[in-house]
């Protein structure tokens, strides 16, 4: 049963947006973690957060935040800090959605414990852009923010020996691929 | 004198939507559709794989992934004109109708109800007469007394805390919120159960597409599932059964549940079947194939003109050279430079942004038309083309839905008042029936195919070294989605995806004709202008969907204004 949830979140074609994604790939090609934790990029998941989080003990996002800080600035956000204002409409694809999804889950007495938003500061959005080069460097504090909050839990993760470079395929085509054409039986 | 009123955005879900109306004698007399960001990610596409296009164009919206990958590897074979096995055409057909079974709910439930359900009046509910009421309309297992009871417990808690958080943007106590404390109560509880019926119809997408949000198993030319009845690793007995029970579940819950409750909401409020018909041109093309060649389709498209039901047209399949000729773009009010229309496979994505002008450009938005007029999709376009075209299972529920409202709301309900923003909810309702009956049978479909010993997922594509062009669709929960491509040396010259919120949220062309939005919003009475509830229903019920952009969680918690008065 997977009780802790440790979501990228942000649209990986829009420059410093895709943190959220490239910290996921950055856990899942270097570290390996307890059996209840499950590490996901999720994309731009607007309300189809709500059923992700459901009965979860922990949810740890990591997602490019706004703020007046310099780009790659790491900024923490617990759920009472989320959900204080209430949903807004001014807001867009997946953070709207986070304070509304969070309540949601409230309502249904089902939303996660614990929530720690690690944020990073943004600095350009622009379509087919890499992440600028502070937000880039920013990933190796974000990782351990999101590798404190689970010891804080109990639970230990380990750097893989072998650790790969990470599949960042939106940035590294031509002609990359997820997952191998299929073997079906013929 | 008339005065503006700005609402930015609209959307309770995505964001970047702004509405501005003009408003006279409580009614809006003018209205602008606009998009606040730039999405231009189709530039990003040119030079790259065609066969890498569907990975990138998922990742336009984080709400309508799937529907992009699948209308970019239609657009690629067909420029490649190559075939796909039959079990592909079935296993995309499944991950397409859970999709959208899933989008229909959660549109429905998750972002429209609350337009019409006042939540501060479920306190003052009978759970044992909404019970009662909720057994009369429907079979459904899950109406009890003590279901509801707890639900409007939820509800009262949350409201004696005085936090009604999630609810907070919604306009309570409007006076033109008027359903009964019982129906407002089942509503309630349905929106809680919805939330486990959309999570059902995201599983099958996941045990097809291997994952979600991002399926995985698609690749120009079939799919990437490896079919094997007795490995439980594969696409086998196993995990067929269980894409079966849960398709048969969720399609319980919209004919049971969704479908009896917006005929029930749209029986209470009659007069929305008069209000925000706007544009009465329909688009929509035919999808779910049933063979390999694409030569035959459950779901039928075409077009309509001004309203005319007998005047309709029908699309063979996608393919058809009217559609493929038709569609131009035109960007005189938005913030792109060209001077003509173009059609999509010569289209051009240069910004030129000057700021809000309502008289001159105003949006990020293009204008989509169909042999230069404005075109409305989505279900209600769907069901109106299906039903002119006398398409039986179409006929099947959207009189099942007449009949209904008729039966709940004493009133006599006809074709003709589908053309409004109720129509919108009804229509969207019908489409889900529909789909939740082909799941089962595309289902049977996929597993009668395998049976016969065909294993096959897959052709492989040839990449010419000359140039070619195709166009993929898919009819999708919002409406019309076509993926225009380009392909020279292997590589991808041109790229455009118009999008049914393109179409729908249009500004107005060089002809001055608004988009559907816009143009539905017209005459709409308001009764109270400071709170203009009675725009966001009519805007709401084209389900808008304005993604494809980014944007950063503000944790500074700085309130924005939602509704200014100019």
């Amino acid at each position: 049963m997977k009780t802790v949830l440790i979501a990228g979140v942000g649209n990986v074609l829009l420059g410093d947006d895709a943190i959220g994604p490239y910290v996921i790939r950055l856990l899942e090609s270097q570290y390996s973690f307890a059996e209840e934790v499950e590490v996901c990029d999720l994309g731009t998941p607007s309300l189809d957060l709500t059923h992700r989080i459901i009965g979860l003990r922990t949810l740890i996002l990591v997602d490019a935040v706004a703020s007046d800080d310099p780009p790659g600035t790491i900024v923490l956000c617990r759920k009472e800090d989320i959900i204080r204002e209430g949903p807004g409409q001014r807001v867009d694809p997946h953070s709207p959605a986070l304070a509304e999804c969070l309540l949601a889950a409230e309502m249904l007495g089902a939303a996660p414990e614990d929530v720690l938003l690690v944020g990073v500061v943004g600095g350009s959005y622009e379509a087919g852009k890499p992440l600028s080069e502070p937000v880039r460097q920013s990933a190796e504090l974000a990782i351990k923010a999101i590798l404190a909050e689970l010891s804080a839990i109990g639970l230990e993760s380990t750097k893989q020996k072998s650790a790969i470079e990470p599949s960042t395929w939106w940035v590294d085509s031509p002609r990359t691929r997820e997952m191998p054409l299929p073997s079906s039986r013929q | 004198m008339a005065k503006r009123i700005t609402i930015d955005p609209i959307t309770r879900i995505e964001g970047h939507l702004r509405i501005d109306v003009e408003v006279d004698n409580n009614a809006v007399s003018n209205a602008w559709a606009s998009c606040t960001m730039w999405r231009g990610i189709e530039k990003i596409l040119q030079g790259r794989d065609p066969r890498d296009a569907w990975l990138f164009t998922q990742r336009f919206c984080g709400v309508c992934t799937t529907v992009h990958a699948m209308a970019s590897v239609r657009a690629v074979e067909d420029a490649l004109k190559i075939d796909v096995p039959a079990n592909a055409q079935y296993i995309r057909n499944l991950i397409l109708i859970a999709h959208a079974l899933h989008d229909h709910i959660v549109h429905f439930y998750h972002l429209s109800a609350l337009d019409w359900v006042d939540v501060l009046q479920i306190p003052k509910a009978d759970p044992a007469a909404a019970s009662k009421l909720a057994e009369s309309l429907s079979p459904w297992t899950r109406n009890s007394r003590n279901e509801l009871k707890t639900a409007q417990d939820r509800v009262k808690a949350v409201a004696s805390s005085g936090q009604l958080g999630i609810f907070a943007n919604g306009y309570w106590g409007h006076p033109a919120m008027r359903l009964s404390p019982e129906v407002s109560l089942l509503a309630f509880s349905h929106y809680v159960q919805a939330l486990e019926y959309q999570r059902k119809a995201l599983q099958v997408v996941g045990l097809l597409g291997s994952k979600t949000p991002h399926i995985q198993n698609l690749t120009v030319g079939g799919v990437a599932n490896a079919i094997d009845l007795d490995s439980p690793a594969a696409l086998g007995m196993n995990q067929l059964e269980q894409i079966r029970s849960l398709l048969a579940e969720v399609s319980r819950f919209v004919q049971e549940v969704y479908f009896v409750d917006v005929c029930a909401v749209a029986a209470m409020y009659p007069e929305w079947f008069r209000i925000g018909s706007g544009v009465r041109n329909y688009l929509a093309v035919p999808d779910l194939p049933l063979d390999s060649a694409g030569s035959a389709y459950d779901l039928p498209g075409g077009y309509i003109r001004s309203g005319d039901l007998q005047g309709v047209k029908a699309f063979k399949s996608p393919s058809d050279p009217i559609f493929r000729q038709s569609v131009t773009e035109d960007v005189i009010h938005a913030y792109y430079k060209s001077d003509k229309a173009l059609h999509p496979w010569e289209g051009e994505t240069e910004p030129d942004f000057t700021g809000w002008n309502g008289d001159q450009k105003y949006t990020w938005v293009k204008a989509p038309r169909f042999n230069g007029e404005p075109m409305q999709v989505g279900p209600l376009a769907q069901v109106l083309i299906g039903y002119a075209q006398g398409h039986p299972l179409t006929r099947k529920y959207a009189s099942l839905a007449l009949e209904k409202v008729s039966a709940i709301g004493g009133v006599q309900a006809t074709p003709d008042m589908l053309h409004s923003t109720l129509g919108r909810h009804a229509a969207r309702a019908i489409r889900a029936c529909m789909l939740a009956e082909l799941a089962q049978k595309h289902w049977q479909l996929l597993v009668d195919n395998i049976s016969k010993g065909d294993y096959a997922v897959h052709n492989q594509p040839v990449l010419p070294s000359h140039e070619v062009q195709g166009v993929g669709t898919h009819e999708a929960p919002r409406g019309t989605l076509s993926h225009w491509v380009v392909i020279k040396d292997e590589k991808i010259k041109n790229y455009q995806a118009v999008v049914p919120s393109t179409w729908n949220a249009s500004p107005r062309d060089r002809a001055g004709s608004h988009g559907p939005y816009e143009a539905s919003l017209l005459h709409t009475p308001l009764a109270r202008p400071e709170e203009p509830l009675e725009v966001l229903r009519t805007v709401h019920s084209f389900d808008p969907c304005m993604a494809c952009a980014c944007h950063a969680f503000d944790p500074s918690g700085r309130k924005i204004g939602v509704v200014k008065v100019l």
